[in-house]
C-alpha cells in the first residue's frame, strides 16, 4: 500500500469515525459508498470537504463525485492526478 | 359516551417574511408573483459571491433582542392586534433561537454570560409570552422545517382538550451562519435561487421569517378560517434525506385529511412543501400522486419566499388563510420547466378561483412531517372521541447520570449520595453498536442509549409509535464544532455532519430510525422544563388506539465545557459539571401494577400560579391525602424564588411529607427532572411509597410545573 492510500484510509477512519474499522479492512477495490462500511451520501459530503481541504482537489459535481467515490482506488487516483499540493 | 371536538377557529394572523412585513404586503407580493429572494445582505460572509437567500425586512422594534425573536415578536403582535383576549398558552416552533447573536459572541470570544441570555430556543416563546401577558404554557418545538406546523398542531390538541381557550401558535427562524452554511455544506442550496419542481432544480434558498395564528375553540363572529385537521408522522428513514417514495409525507397528508373528515377530492389546493431540492420535490410529488387522482391545484411558494425553515409551516398556514379569504392561489415561483419525473403540474402563475379547503405540507430533517388542513368553514362532519382518557403508563424507564447507567444511578439515589458528574462518553454509549453512533456526538449518543435502555426495560419487541424528546440546549458539541470549524477555515469548510447533528431534533430522528417509530416525532426545548414539555406533548398526541398508543419520551442534556457555563446560569452557580437524562417507554392505557405519569400543571410562576397548580392536582385535600413524597426541582440560579414557592406550596396544602431537592443529587442540568422522574417511578415500583399514594415531581423557579406519579390499581 502506497503512502497516499494509507493516509486517505486513516483520514476516512478519522472523519467518518469508523471506530470498528482498521485500514486493512478497507478493500481498495470494493464499493466505497453504499458498501459494507455503511458510508452514505452525508459521508460523501464530508469526504468532499476533506479532499478539498487537505489536498486542494475540488469535486465540483455529482457525476464526477459518483465516479471518484465509487472505490477507494478511484478516490486515491483522482487525488493523485489533480492535487497541486501533492505535485509540489 | 362520545363528545365532539370543538372546531379550531383562527381569530388572528400575523406574518413577516421575504414576501412582506405584514399580511397585506405578503398578499400583494404573491398576487404580483414577486420574489423575495436576493443575495444575502443581513450579515457579511467571507465566502463570495454571497448565496441567494430569502430575507425579511424587520422594524427597529425590540432592538435588544436577537433577530429570530424580533421576527417572532412582530408577527405575534400582528396576530394579537385588536384582540380582546389574553392567550392561555403560546406555542412556538423554532430551530435558531438566539444563535445569530451567539455566533457573533463566540467569534469575539465573549466570556460574558449575560450576553448569551437569549441563546436558548425557549427564550423566543418567553419573550412573546411576556409581551402578550400569557401566564400559561409557553412551549417550544424544534422539529427542523416542520416546527411551525407542529406548533400549530400542538395548539389544536390543547384547544381540543378544552384545557386552553386561546392559544397563540406559530414559528420563527432567522438567517444565521449555521443555516446559511449548513445547507450549503449539504449541497442543498441552488445558486440560481430555489426552483421547486423544475427539471434542473438544484436546491433551496435558505430563508427566514415568522408567522403566528391566534387560535381558539370558541365560536367567533369573525373567523379567518378553521384548522380542520393536522397530521404528524415520521419517515424513520434518514437523518437528512426524505423517504424516496414519500411514505412519511403521504402518511402525514392522509392523517391530516382523516382528522378533518375530508376525502382527497375535497381538497381545492395543496400548498406544497416544495423546497427545490431534487429529493424532496420528487418524493413529495410521488406521495401527492398516490393520494390524489388527479391532484388539485398546487404550488410551492418557496421559489418566491425562500425556505423559512421553522417558520415555513406557520408562514404557509397564514398564506393559506389569505388564499381562502381572497379566493386566490399563489404561483409556483422559480420553476420554468416542470420536471416530468415529478408528474405534477404546479401553478405557473397566480390564479383566482374559489377555494375553501387547503392542505399545507411541511417536512423536515429527521423525516419529520407535519400537514395541516385549513378550511373556510367548520367541517360538516361530527368528529367524536371517547371521553375517557387513559393514563400514560410507564412500561420502561432508564437514566444516565455522572454515576452511570440506570441501576448505578438508582443505587446512589437510594443511599442519598450524589450522582452528579459527567459520565465518560465511551461508557454512555457502551451498549450501542459502534456503527450506529459513529456520526453522533455526546447528546445524541446519550438519547439513543436512554431509548435503548428504556426499551430493553420494557422487554417486549414492539416498535414505539411516537418519540417525544426534550432538551434545554440540544446538541451543543455539534453546534460548537460546526461554528468553530467555520471560523478556523474562514468559512470555507463547513462540516455537513456537524450541521445535520446540530439540529435539536437530530436525536429524536435517530431514535425513530433505529426503532421504526413512524408516528409523531416531537422535540421540545423549554429550558429547565424541557422534560415537562415533552411529557405534555406525549400527553397531547399519544392516542388510545392500539399500535398508536406507545412512545419513547426522552430528555437529555450534554455538558459542554465551553458552552454550558456560558449558557446555563445554574451550571455557573453550581460551578460543577454534570449532565445526563432520563427515558421512558410510555403506553396510553390503564395497566394495573404499572406507574402512571400525569402532566398536571405547567404555568408561569406568579402570584396565582401555586393555587392554580394545587387545583390542577385535584385540590388541597386530594394532595394532602394522597401525596407521600415531593421531588422538588429548583434550578440553582433560581434558588431563592424557587425555595419561596416550595415553601408556599407546602404551607398552602399543609402537608408534612419528605421533600427531596433532587438537583443536589443529580446535578445542575436542564433535563435533571427526567432523572428525578425515573427516581419517582422507582420509589413507587419498589414499594417505598405506600400503596395508592403518589409522588409529586414539582418544578419551581421561572415556571411552576407538576407531574404526578401513582401506581395504578
Amino acid at each position: 500500500m502506497d503512502e497516499l492510500t494509507a493516509n486517505i484510509k486513516d483520514k476516512l477512519i478519522e472523519i467518518l469515525n469508523l471506530t470498528d474499522v482498521t485500514p486493512e479492512d478497507i478493500d481498495e477495490n470494493a464499493q466505497l459508498v453504499g458498501g459494507e462500511l455503511g458510508i452514505d451520501s452525508i459521508d460523501v459530503l464530508e469526504m468532499v470537504v476533506m479532499v478539498e481541504k487537505d489536498y486542494g482537489v475540488v469535486i465540483s459535481n455529482k457525476e464526477i463525485g459518483e465516479k471518484v467515490f465509487s472505490t477507494l482506488k478511484n478516490l486515491v487516483e483522482y487525488i493523485r492526478s489533480n492535487s497541486l499540493t501533492l505535485a509540489s | 359516551m362520545n363528545i365532539t371536538h370543538p372546531s379550531i377557529h383562527i381569530a388572528g394572523v400575523g406574518i413577516v417574511s421575504p414576501l412582506g412585513s405584514d399580511v397585506d404586503k405578503t398578499l400583494a407580493s404573491l398576487q404580483a408573483n414577486h420574489s423575495g429572494i436576493a443575495p444575502l445582505r443581513v450579515f457579511s460572509v467571507k465566502q463570495q459571491p454571497a448565496l441567494l437567500v430569502g430575507q425579511a425586512e424587520i422594524s427597529e422594534d425590540f432592538a435588544t433582542l436577537p433577530r429570530t425573536h424580533r421576527l417572532a415578536m412582530a408577527a405575534a403582535k400582528q396576530a394579537m392586534a385588536g384582540q380582546d383576549c389574553t392567550p392561555d398558552a403560546v406555542v412556538v416552533g423554532t430551530t435558531t433561537g438566539g444563535i445569530s447573536r451567539t455566533e457573533k459572541l463566540l467569534a469575539e470570544n465573549s466570556q460574558d454570560p449575560t450576553s448569551y441570555m437569549y441563546h436558548g430556543l425557549t427564550t423566543v416563546a418567553e419573550a412573546i409570552g411576556k409581551e402578550v401577558q400569557c401566564n400559561g404554557e409557553r412551549l417550544t418545538f424544534s422539529t427542523a422545517c416542520s416546527s411551525g406546523a407542529v406548533a400549530i398542531s400542538m395548539a389544536c390538541r390543547m384547544l381540543e382538550s378544552g384545557k386552553s381557550q386561546w392559544v397563540l401558535a406559530g414559528g420563527a427562524d432567522s438567517l444565521c451562519l449555521l443555516t446559511y452554511y449548513g445547507f450549503h455544506s449539504l449541497q442543498l442550496v441552488d445558486k440560481q435561487g430555489s426552483r421547486p419542481f423544475d427539471i434542473s432544480r438544484e436546491g433551496m434558498s435558505v430563508g427566514e421569517g415568522a408567522a403566528f395564528l391566534l387560535l381558539t375553540n370558541k365560536k367567533l363572529k369573525h373567523s379567518y378560517g378553521v384548522v380542520a385537521g393536522y397530521g404528524l408522522s415520521c419517515d424513520a428513514h434518514h437523518a437528512a434525506a426524505p423517504h424516496p417514495e414519500g411514505k412519511g409525507a403521504e402518511n402525514g397528508m392522509k392523517l391530516a385529511m382523516d382528522r378533518a373528515g375530508i376525502k382527497a377530492d375535497q381538497v381545492d389546493y395543496i400548498n406544497l412543501h416544495g423546497t427545490g431540492t431534487p429529493e424532496n420535490d420528487l418524493a413529495e410529488s410521488k406521495a401527492v400522486r398516490r393520494l390524489f387522482d388527479p391532484p388539485p391545484a398546487l404550488s410551492s411558494i418557496k421559489g418566491l419566499s425562500g425556505h423559512g425553515l421553522a417558520a415555513s409551516g406557520a408562514i404557509e398556514a397564514v398564506i393559506s388563510v389569505l388564499c381562502l379569504k381572497h379566493d386566490f392561489l399563489p404561483a409556483n415561483g422559480g420553476c420554468k420547466e416542470v420536471d416530468p419525473e415529478c408528474g405534477i403540474k404546479p401553478l405557473a402563475s397566480p390564479a383566482s378561483q374559489p377555494v375553501s379547503t387547503i392542505l399545507s405540507n411541511s417536512f423536515g430533517f429527521g423525516g419529520n412531517n407535519a400537514c395541516l388542513v385549513i378550511t373556510e368553514k367548520e367541517p360538516e362532519i361530527v368528529r367524536s372521541q371517547d371521553d375517557e382518557v387513559a393514563p400514560l403508563s410507564i412500561i420502561g424507564k432508564s437514566c444516565i447520570t455522572g454515576a452511570g447507567h440506570t441501576m448505578d444511578s438508582l443505587g446512589k439515589f437510594f443511599t442519598l449520595e450524589s450522582m452528579a458528574g459527567v459520565l465518560e462518553t465511551k461508557i454512555v454509549a457502551e451498549k450501542l453498536a459502534a456503527r450506529s453512533i459513529r456520526r453522533l456526538k455526546r447528546f445524541s449518543q446519550m438519547a439513543l442509549a436512554l431509548a435503548q435502555a428504556a426499551k430493553e426495560d420494557f422487554g417486549i419487541q414492539q416498535a414505539p409509535h411516537g418519540v417525544f424528546m426534550g432538551s434545554s440546549w440540544g446538541a451543543l458539541s455539534e453546534t460548537y464544532d460546526f461554528l468553530e470549524n467555520l471560523r478556523q477555515t474562514d468559512e470555507k469548510f463547513p462540516s455537513p455532519l456537524d450541521f445535520v447533528g446540530s439540529v435539536h431534533n437530530s436525536a429524536a430522528g435517530q431514535i425513530a430510525i433505529r426503532y421504526g417509530a413512524t408516528g409523531p416525532n416531537l422535540t421540545s426545548s423549554g429550558g429547565d422544563y424541557s422534560f415537562e414539555q415533552a411529557v405534555l406533548a406525549a400527553d397531547g398526541f399519544l392516542e388510545k388506539e392500539t399500535r398508536r398508543n406507545t412512545a419513547l419520551v426522552i430528555a437529555a442534556d450534554e455538558y459542554h465545557s465551553h458552552l454550558s457555563p456560558l449558557l446555563d446560569s445554574s451550571v455557573r452557580e453550581s460551578n460543577f459539571a454534570a449532565d445526563g437524562g432520563g427515558g421512558f417507554y410510555l403506553c396510553r392505557k390503564n395497566i394495573p401494577g404499572k406507574v402512571s405519569v400525569s402532566p398536571s400543571f405547567y404555568g408561569k410562576s406568579n402570584g396565582e400560579t401555586l393555587s392554580e397548580c394545587i387545583v390542577a392536582l385535584g385540590g388541597r385535600e386530594h394532595v394532602k391525602n394522597n401525596c407521600a413524597m415531593i421531588l422538588a426541582g429548583i434550578p440553582a440560579a433560581q434558588a431563592q424564588a424557587g425555595e419561596q414557592q416550595l415553601d408556599c406550596f407546602m404551607k398552602e396544602v399543609d402537608i408534612d411529607v419528605p421533600v427531596i431537592h433532587y438537583r443536589k443529587f443529580i446535578g445542575e442540568f436542564g433535563s435533571a427532572s427526567a432523572v428525578a422522574a425515573v427516581m419517582a417511578t422507582q420509589l413507587i415500583e419498589s414499594g417505598e411509597i405506600p400503596v395508592g399514594k403518589s409522588v409529586l415531581l414539582l418544578g419551581f423557579g421561572s415556571n411552576c410545573t407538576a407531574l404526578e406519579f401513582v401506581m395504578q390499581g
